[in-house]
């Protein structure tokens, strides 16, 4: 408990047990926190960004098709400005293509977009890749 | 009978003009605990991109909150829970026209934008700018609210300011102090960004640094409203009670706004902990001077 005067603040020297209680619950969750972190700071290796990238659906809009991604980084090192394309390919030929950069990819994280085509993507092969990125 | 008729009138002429300066000092408190969330750009999209149901719970979140903070900066005037109700939810709509006249002066709110854009944007500022309000009004009241009336009861008054706080009342107003100053940065890419940047090994830096600021603070620095311990009181009774419990719940605080701000979604365990450690940097920054200062 505290007693306030005129905003003066005396913490009681007699506390209740809740007080304990939770101070302690406190305690174990920050250590648990520091020592989850350490270990990590210690055990992790700096894997540069990877990508997997994968389709999660096509629909005909207006004017064409939309593609929705997933991308997930298998690195242990976020990724910025991620440059995801996707091309269409009939014959050998690249018939059309779309790009689109997402701000960031966290490491072992997921993000997600869209891409807009004027080929079905579905009717012919597909390329969708994450060309490029940069370091935060 | 004339004359008391016109006791009455000026008596009430009194009240309102209080009401009037109240209102005022609201809006003052609003603006300036507002401003820098009203002037910054993710806020503006937040609200059109928070998912509402999660908009809705922080609106819902704000009320209690504001009453609970109503009551208490309202304690040393022994008001009751029905006043602190009616002022908080004063406050609440001081902060939503604020925010909607500020946000309309910006440019940032047009009226051919969808209804629902323009809510969004005028709901998510609102939060804040209650709070500020609320402030505003205890803050700025200063020494000239001690009319007549008050300072003869000043006498019961100044045995009402001897009280205690409950120990959950006090983590209560360390989580006030944590969400607004949580509010302020979370929004921002920056939050993210340096979580990014940092290794494990400055977050446990941060951690360290986040507790020892905010126990120095309340106990080591000597400011306004600093908390003593007794004499026979070790340090570490304060740092475990207190402290930490605090540091915790600067810490649920992070994670509770940074995933109504959607930054949690689809991120990894290890990289949301690091942006919560960040974000509760000012918001154990915030508890602190909450303690302090309410």
């Amino acid at each position: 408990m505290t007693k306030s005067v005129r905003n003066r603040h005396l913490e009681t020297s007699k506390a209740h047990w809740v007080e304990w209680a939770t101070g302690l619950v406190s305690l174990l969750l920050v250590l648990g926190m520091i020592v989850w972190i350490a270990v990590e700071a210690m055990t992790q290796e700096d894997v540069p960004p990877s990508f997997d990238v994968a389709v999660t659906g096509v629909a005909p809009v207006e004017g064409g098709f939309r593609l929705e991604f997933d991308i997930l980084n298998q690195g242990t090192t976020t990724a910025a400005g991620v440059l995801v394309r996707a091309e269409v390919v009939q014959a050998q030929q690249v018939i059309d293509t779309a790009e689109v950069t997402l701000d960031y990819v966290p490491a072992r994280s997921k993000a997600s977009g869209g891409l807009f085509l004027l080929q079905d993507p579905s009717r012919q092969e597909l390329r969708l890749r994450a060309v490029g990125y940069a370091d935060p | 009978m004339a004359a008391r008729v016109q006791g009455e009138a000026g008596q009430d002429r009194r009240l309102t003009q209080r009401f009037l300066v109240g209102i005022g000092r609201g809006g003052a408190g609003a603006l300036i605990f507002g401003i820098p969330m009203l002037m910054t750009m993710e806020l503006w999209a937040l609200g059109f991109t928070i998912e509402r149901y999660r908009l809705l719970l922080l609106l819902l979140i704000n009320i209690p909150l504001l009453i609970v903070l109503s009551h208490r900066i309202g304690f040393e005037k022994t008001s009751t829970w029905r006043e602190a109700s009616r002022d908080a939810m004063i406050a609440y709509a001081i902060g939503i026209v604020m925010s909607a006249l500020v946000l309309l002066v910006f440019g940032s709110i047009k009226l051919e934008m969808p209804v629902n854009e323009i809510l969004g944007k005028i709901a998510i500022q609102a939060v804040p700018a209650s709070i500020g309000a609320l402030l505003g009004r205890s803050q700025f009241g200063g020494e000239q609210d001690g009319d007549a009336d008050e300072q003869a009861d000043g006498q019961e008054d100044n045995e009402e300011h001897e009280f205690s706080t409950s120990y959950a009342r006090e983590l209560f107003m360390m989580a006030i102090g944590a969400l607004f100053l949580s509010l302020n940065v979370a929004p921002t890419e920056e939050v993210i960004l340096i979580a990014f940047k940092m290794t494990p090994w400055h977050a446990l830096a941060m951690i360290v640094a986040s507790v020892l600021i905010m126990h120095g603070f309340v106990y080591a620095v000597a400011f306004r409203g600093t908390h003593e311990l007794t004499e026979d009181t070790p340090r570490s009774h304060a740092f475990i009670r207190f402290t930490l419990p605090g540091y915790m719940v600067a810490l649920g605080i992070s994670f509770y706004v940074l995933w109504t701000f959607g930054r949690l979604d689809d991120t990894a365990g290890m990289q949301a902990l690091m942006s919560a450690i960040v974000l509760s940097f000012p918001g154990a920054v915030g508890a602190a001077a909450a303690r302090l200062i309410l």
